[in-house]
């Protein structure tokens, strides 16, 4: 399963980063494809991305409510929104430990021979209100000078731009230098941070800042597929907790916002106490147990 | 099958199909095609 998983992530990530030929064409890809969202974090403006980023497309969906011209109906965002919460229904924060490029490049940092320390807990929190803030509220209401909304989580905060999008493109386009000031060195000192966080801690920026995980994580306990504990095979060998990239105790927290489905768990586990299942619906009618009155 | 997961599905896809309706494909297209000043940091 392990390989399996670094083969897609492997796969998914060029894959969709296929547009080699910017050095010479255009320096951003620019057809088709661009109508599709990746499911995971994946900077649009990257020279090589094929597809557009879903957190940027929804921060500039609902940054254009509010110039809207009289007469045209808005555009709500409604098909990323969809297209989203499909998938979060379906499998949760699959996409996360499967398909997320900038994912991977926090698991293969973590692949450099360190000393690891675990996140503390409170700080998974954050990604709901960077989600909240940032994503959704500051584009509807924080205007610039011209009056029009901000992608402010690009602008200000998402190291997957910074790494895919904003340092190959100041690269290839030496005129953009002029134009780079606080943004810039704010985005270059907080992806740095990320990166050094990502040696030491196992994916820093999806369990605290990820607004993307944040969404897929609401969905978590109604997924259509889901890792399933089996109580009596459980030996209490917490193989499973130190397998978790993303410090979920499997035998404590059944459908963990956490959770983003990588299955290192269930590799790990040699009794079968866990599975990877569709979810099973409740019985209609379940007995209370008798209590002695 | 989980009720709620199918319904949620369901009016997802409706969502979908309510944007590609209202011209949110055209406008990611749009959006696509252009460089992202916000992400690398302009201004």
């Amino acid at each position: 399963m392990v390989a399996l998983r670094w083969l897609i992530q492997t796969l998914v990530a060029l894959g969709t980063n296929a547009y080699f030929l910017f050095p010479w064409g255009p320096v951003i890809y620019q057809g088709p494809l661009k109508a599709v969202c990746h499911p995971g974090l994946n900077c649009y403006s990257c020279p090589a991305a094929l597809l557009s980023c879903p957190v940027g497309a929804i921060q500039n969906f609902i940054a254009s409510l509010r110039y809207t011209a009289p007469g045209n109906f808005p555009h709500l965002g409604a098909m990323v929104v969809g297209y989203l919460g499909f998938i979060g229904t379906l499998v949760g924060r699959l996409p996360c430990g499967w398909l997320c490029p900038f994912g991977f490049i926090q698991d293969l940092l973590n692949k450099v021979p360190s000393p690891k320390f675990s996140l503390w807990a409170p700080l998974r929190w954050l990604k709901y209100v960077v989600l909240v803030v940032m994503v959704i509220l500051m584009p509807f209401f924080l205007l610039d000078q011209y009056g029009l909304g901000q992608p402010w989580f690009c602008k200000l905060l998402c190291p997957s731009g910074t790494m895919l999008g904003a340092l190959p493109l100041v690269i290839l386009k030496p005129a953009l230098w002029t134009t780079l000031g606080f943004y810039f060195w704010n985005k270059i000192t907080i992806l740095i941070a990320i990166v050094i966080l990502a040696i030491f801690i196992s994916r820093p920026f999806c369990r605290m800042l990820c607004p993307l995980g944040a969404f897929y994580s609401l969905f978590s306990r109604m997924t259509l597929v889901r890792l399933e504990f089996v109580e009596g095979n459980c030996v209490d060998c917490r193989a499973c907790v130190k397998a978790c990239p993303t410090g979920v105790k499997p035998y404590l927290e059944k459908d963990s916002r956490e959770c983003i489905m990588c299955l290192r768990c269930l590799d790990s586990c040699h009794f079968q106490a866990l599975s990877f299942d569709l979810r099973r619906p409740l019985p209609h009618h379940v007995e209370k147990p008798h209590t002695a009155s | 099958m989980p009720q709620k997961a199918i319904w949620l599905m369901i009016i997802f896809t409706l969502l979908f199909v309510l944007g590609i309706n209202t011209g949110d494909l055209e406008y990611l297209m749009h959006l696509g095609n252009t460089i992202c000043l916000s992400c690398i940091g302009v201004g």
